[in-house]
């Protein structure tokens, strides 16, 4: 009390002292830069996290422990077989795709089966999915039915604690970001990637991936986290209320141009300024007019008007 | 402190050769001396005026290399991401601007800032203006030139929007188009001939450019002027106090401190906007892509001033739309046209419309050079708030898409709760801005009679204790004693003359319907007429000012 | 003006008496403040007399002085930054400029723009410095000017200008006056009638689409023209699709114009999802239905709002909703795109369609009614 009080008194002392005039806007202009910067997002990444790899090879994976895995964290709702029950939708055909999609954004396992899963981080290892696939592939499919995971697309990138020493793990690395270079470059026609992108996807996702509103609450996510396989695997097996794109309406080299303009636009720096508004557009450009422009303008006409009396 | 230092040679020079041919020097001498009332918000309308002299000028430099042209070119300028894709030569050029010319980029972005700024400043003052009723007379006519640089800033907002023919730009022509072919009989025409065919058409962009820096700039830059000088002219509303009466005009004068203020407050308008566009990304159309007609976007939506509009056209259901039954049918699009022609025609009708309306149901003809108080004139105020909210409602329900995904509300749902909002927001805003208004009467009111509660507390000699309350400054009780009654000679004609003749006036529709108004617009109020100040030391103003008021009151009556 | 001048200077004198309520005049302490510049005041005080004068202290004015000059040393030293910045990110040897790489003109533009403001702040705030801290403070009092004419002034004036008025004949010679008003009717009709050539008539034109029987379809953004078993693999596909043309004068082989009115959705439902809606003819005077016009599933609707022309693109596969995200008018994909929400006021324009003897997939005729905005005449041209 006493303190608030002296620091009152304190600042009602300095209200009229020549340089208060700076504070105030000064402090406005700190006030502003700094609830923004606590607002904005972090800085994205270059680019997603990604790893790419061959299709793995069959001596490599452990089917029973795909089994074991599927039991647990699947079956409740997908049954044992895969065919579905009253919360989980029938597997078998569903593809490959679709499963590698699901489990490595996280959606799947979920606990709430009624609402739609946000993207959250994987609950299993790379090597516990590669199993499960291998399991689904083996047992629960239904022959070749759905698409297969598109292994020559870039993935996720490699972890550090996937290695065992830094040596392999930048190798690996090295190799991932080459591989992910050479998919993103590989595509040449900007023009024909940007007209699939913004006629068959921007509707629901943006123009810069930040998605939007769908009907019912429910909503088409961001992908600026998606890797390159993972928007690929979406397109060919239609998560949620997302149309499918097989290979035979948009072609694998049309994906590549596609996913190549939507990465390299995300992964472009904001030539117009470092805060851009996380490419929201004209709604947060109006707040952004109103409440910092044109009060900053207004606390700088307080400052040239405020009260100036003969016995100040 | 000494002598006046003389005024340089060359100076004189200048001056005698100017004053020799059009003898300016006592007109010159008395505009120098010109009083300006001082306040902060009596700085909103320069924010415009400052905003719209940096268009001006950023506005030049861009069309030095602008193509308003929609030839079809495939890109090969120096930003790698878009070489190879077909644009218009507009969209190419605008590229050229942001990524050859050194500069551009930051140009391009004060534009655009600076507009949105622009139109945030006009409505701000118009505002202001509103709720302390400074449009009454005589500044009526210069209220209609407010209402319409309003109207045009908006128009030219939304046209140059739609220049660089990025994505967002060319649907939001598209939706213009679409508006005007909801046209009852003619849309089809107007839409054939602004095009020049069918849409997109290859003229547009190249019409809308002329519109947009040529015949609007001149008719909004004639505006701005005849605005300025009749605000010169007839010179500045103030707020109530001490010695400011509707005759006299108190405040800083033109030369030399309101000039250097105003001077300077012209760099710290443009320091903010040139602070926003060399940190704050705005309308990145080199990202975005050029414009095609079956391409889009989520979350697309126009510039904040044009929100309203699209929040109308959102929110408004198809029920209402009907088909006259002539030959093939001819369709009455009501989900278009109220939202797309009505409810701007009644924001902007509205707008220029109460100033006249207000001196119908008051029936003041006087001049008024002081500016109420907005809660002193309660209904006013809630008409103005109501306003605003509707206003409101209708901006964000532009933005509904964004609100939803934002807030994880269903989409339909919001627009639901906005048509329900449009309707009781206003209704709410009127009933709650005028009871806000009559408790801060009563506060005024009770400050002017015993003075400000001073915080200090006192036993009295019987142990009671009273919170001692302090006369107030001798400014704070002229401010309050100030206060005006709202009225209407309406109401002070009597219903019946001395003769037993009814007044004719009251019978008939539009006289009853003007008593009802004056009725509403006066009934509530709390007044200070019979009120004794504090204390009686600082009372001579107040004695003087009253018997001074008296008797003009009286001749208002007549 | 110079007049009203004069009623200013009139009224000043008059309203000496007004002008003592509020002026302190006789306070001690203001006397030490105000007592010099009062004599020089009134040695010019200028048309309009300072009360409430506060002289700033001599030593207040020269902080005032300094501080205001620091901030345009700093404005100056701004302004010469942002000349400087200018020439930071030259084009290179070969005329490419180096800004447009994003990242760098993210640097220009951040450069450039912030020594602009801090220039601008600079000497705004310098200015502002100076008129608090040097100036002296006062305020002056000035009349409102009486603004109606005295009625002596408006009498004299009316009756000068109708003896003008009568003097020129105009008013007494109605055949003269008449026959010039005559005369600016056609002139004022002149430009209306000059801008007819700003465009075509409607007629027909917005009842017509490129689409005809046996045109092919491309996947929008490429040439690829598309099969109905490219379509097998997706039970839930949709695609954007445009008429198969290659115009050599359009960089996308068609004309703006045929895309925006020609633009279609394909949309794959699965069998049993269909709704009764779809057994209903395409339009009144037809005996064929919707579904007669799907092929194997595939549905394709004008992609066009028919509200205010946005692209309605937003489909949803478990709805089978299609979205406008501009207005969200809703159409149901699976019952012949009905509006189910929203503004619009019709559906969606559907296209016949089938296949062609290499089983490439073909419009078999127009929409059923004109694509696009909802218009005047759109019932009436000849339609389908």
């Amino acid at each position: 009390m006493t303190r608030n009080g002296e620091t009152v008194k304190w600042i009602t002392a300095r209200r009229r002292h020549p340089l208060a005039g700076y504070v105030v806007v000064i402090l406005a202009l700190a006030l502003f830069g700094v609830g923004y910067a606590a607002m904005a997002p972090t800085a994205e990444e270059a680019r997603a996290q990604t790893l790419s790899a061959e299709a793995p090879d069959p001596d490599d994976v452990d089917i029973a422990e795909g089994r074991a895995i599927f039991d647990q964290t699947c079956a409740s709702c997908h049954g044992q077989d895969g065919s579905g029950g009253p919360n989980g939708p029938d597997l078998r055909e569903a593809g490959s795709a679709s499963v590698d999609f699901q489990v490595s954004t996280g959606r799947m396992p979920s606990m709430d089966p009624d609402s739609q899963m946000p993207r959250r981080d994987m609950v299993m290892s790379e090597e516990e999915l590669t199993n499960l696939i291998a399991y689904y592939d083996a047992e629960i499919r239904d022959g070749e039915a759905g698409p297969d995971v598109p292994y020559e697309v870039p993935g996720k990138e490699p972890q550090r604690e996937d290695f065992e020493d830094e040596g392999s793990y930048e190798e690996a690395l090295e190799t991932y970001e080459a591989e992910y270079d050479s998919y993103i470059e590989g595509a040449s026609d900007t023009d024909e990637g940007m007209k699939l992108y913004l006629t068959n996807c921007a509707h629901c996702h943006s123009w810069s991936g930040g998605g939007g509103a769908l009907t019912d609450g429910r909503w088409a996510p961001e992908i600026h986290d998606a890797t390159p396989r993972e928007i690929y695997e979406a397109m060919v097996s239609g998560p949620g209320a997302m149309p499918m794109f097989s290979d035979g309406v948009i072609v694998p080299e049309e994906k590549q141009e596609l996913i190549s303009y939507v990465k390299t636009l995300q992964a472009e720096p904001d030539a117009g300024g470092i805060f851009a508004l996380d490419r929201v557009g004209q709604v947060a450009e109006g707040f952004i007019g109103w409440t910092v422009g044109l009060s900053l303008i207004v606390a700088c006409a307080i400052w040239i008007t405020a009260k100036q009396r003969a016995h100040d | 402190m000494s002598k006046t230092t003389q005024a340089p040679k060359a100076l004189r020079g200048v001056g005698n050769y100017i004053d020799d041919r059009f003898h300016l020097a006592k007109t010159g001498e008395k505009n120098l001396r010109k009083v300006f009332p001082n306040h902060w918000s009596f700085m909103l309308g320069e924010i415009a005026l400052y905003s719209f002299i940096i268009l001006l000028v950023t506005g030049v430099f861009l069309t030095l290399w602008f193509k308003p042209s929609m030839m079809e070119i495939v890109y090969d300028g120096s930003y790698e991401r878009l070489q190879g894709v077909p644009m218009s030569e507009a969209f190419a050029s605008t590229l050229y601007i942001d990524f050859d010319v050194r500069g551009g980029f930051l140009m391009r972005q004060i534009h655009h800032w600076a507009a949105l700024i622009f139109v945030a400043a006009l409505v701000i003052h118009m505002l202001r203006v509103f709720f302390t009723g400074a449009f009454r007379k005589p500044r009526e006519i210069n209220w209609l030139i407010g209402v319409a640089i309003f109207a045009l800033a908006m128009v030219e907002g939304l046209f140059g929007y739609s220049l660089p023919d990025d994505l967002p730009s060319g649907m939001g022509v598209r939706i213009l188009q679409g508006v005007m072919l909801a046209i009852p009989l003619v849309g089809t025409y107007i839409s054939m001939f602004l095009f020049g065919g069918e849409f997109p058409g290859e003229d547009i962009i190249t019409r809308l450019y002329v519109l947009h820096v040529l015949l609007i700039p001149a008719l909004l830059l004639g505006l701005i002027v005849a605005h300025f000088m009749i605000l010169w002219h007839q010179k500045h509303t103030q707020y109530p106090g001490v010695g400011k009466t509707d005759r006299t005009v108190v405040g800083t004068p033109m030369f030399p401190a309101f000039a250097v203020k105003a001077g300077g407050f012209f760099f710290f308008t443009f320091a903010v906007i040139a602070g926003l566009s060399a940190f704050v990304q705005i309308n990145p159309v080199h990202l975005f892509g050029p414009f095609t007609p079956t391409s889009i976007t989520s979350g697309l939506q126009p510039d904040w001033y044009m929100g309203f509009m699209e929040g109308s056209l959102r929110i408004f259901p198809n029920w209402l739309d009907f088909t006259i039954p002539i030959g093939p049918g001819y369709p009455i699009m009501v989900a278009v046209l109220v939202p797309g022609l009505v409810i701007p025609g009644l924001i902007f009708g509205g707008l220029a419309l109460w100033p006249f309306i207000e001196q119908w149901i008051t029936g003041d003809k006087r001049a008024r050079n002081v500016a109420d108080r907005p809660r002193n004139a309660p209904v006013r105020t809630g008409v103005g708030v109501a306003g605003v909210v509707f206003y409101g409602v209708l901006w964000l329900a532009g933005s509904n898409d964004i609100l939803s995904e934002t807030f994880s509300i269903d989409l339909y749902l919001t627009t639901y709760i906005f048509r329900v909002l449009a309707i009781a927001g206003p209704i709410l805003g009127f009933v709650i801005a005028k009871r806000i208004c009559l408790g801060l009467q009563r506060r005024d009111r009770e400050t002017l009679e015993h003075g400000y509660e001073s915080g200090t507390i006192q036993q009295l000699p019987s142990g009671e204790f009273i919170e001692v309350h302090k006369e107030s400054s001798s400014e704070t009780v002229e401010v309050l004693s100030s206060k005006k009654d709202p009225s209407s000679t309406v109401l002070q004609e009597e219903d019946v003359d001395s003769s037993g003749v009814e007044n004719p006036d009251a019978r008939k529709g539009m006289g009853k319907l003007r008593r009802a108004l004056a009725h509403w617009y006066t009934k509530d109020n709390v007044t200070v007429r019979d009120v004794e100040p504090h204390s009686g030391h600082h009372l001579h103003h107040t004695h003087d000012h009253t018997s001074q008021e008296g008797p003009e009151e009286d001749e208002d009556g007549h | 003006m110079t007049e009203n001048n004069n009623n200013d200077k009139n009224e000043a004198g008059d309203d000496k008496p007004e002008r003592v309520v509020g002026t302190p005049s006789s306070s001690a302490e203001e006397r030490v403040v105000s007592e010099q510049p009062a004599e020089n005041e009134s040695a010019h005080a200028g048309p309009f007399e300072p009360f409430e004068t506060h002289l700033r202290s001599e030593e207040q004015m020269r902080r005032g002085d300094k501080m205001a000059s620091a901030w345009f040393i700093i404005a100056t030293l701004a302004g010469i930054a942002f000349i400087a910045s200018y020439f930071v990110f030259p084009p290179n040897s070969s005329g490419e400029p180096m800004i447009a790489d994003p990242q760098i003109a993210q640097y220009s533009n951040m450069l450039l723009g912030g020594t602009l403001t801090l220039a601008m702040f600079g000497i705004g705030a310098g200015m502002t410095v100076w008129a608090r801290n040097v100036m002296p403070h006062y305020e002056v009092h000035s009349p409102y000017d009486e603004l109606p004419s005295n009625e002596e002034e408006k009498g004299s004036f009316s009756e000068f200008f109708m003896k003008g008025a009568d003097e020129s004949g105009f008013t007494k010679r109605p055949l003269m006056r008449r026959t010039l008003l005559a005369s600016m009717i056609p002139l004022g009709i002149a430009p209306v009638v000059l801008l007819r050539d700003l465009g075509p008539l409607p007629r027909e034109k917005m009842h017509h689409t490129p689409w005809e029987n046996g045109r092919r379809m491309y996947v929008e953004g490429t040439h690829r023209a598309l099969r109905a078993e490219d379509l097998e693999n997706d039970p839930n596909g949709m695609i954007s699709a445009l008429p198969a043309i290659d115009d050599e004068r359009y960089p996308h082989g068609i004309s703006m114009n045929d895309q925006a009115k020609s633009v279609i959705l394909l949309i794959k439902v699965p069998e049993g999802d269909w709704k009764e809606g779809m057994n209903q003819p395409v339009s009144e005077d037809s005996d064929e239905t919707h579904m007669n016009w799907t092929y194997n599933g595939i549905v394709a609707y004008s992609k066009i709002c028919t509200h205010v022309g946005c692209p309605a693109a937003l489909y949803e596969r478990t709805t089978h909703r299609i979205l406008c995200p501009c207005h969200q008018s809703t159409f149901d994909a699976a019952d012949a795109a009905k509006v189910v929400f929203g503004p619009a006021h019709r559906g969606l324009p559907q296209l016949p369609i089938g296949v062609d003897d290499e089983g490439y997939l073909i419009s078999t005729g127009d929409f059923n009614e004109p694509p696009g905005p909802t218009f005047w005449e759109y019932q009436g041209g000849s339609g389908s």
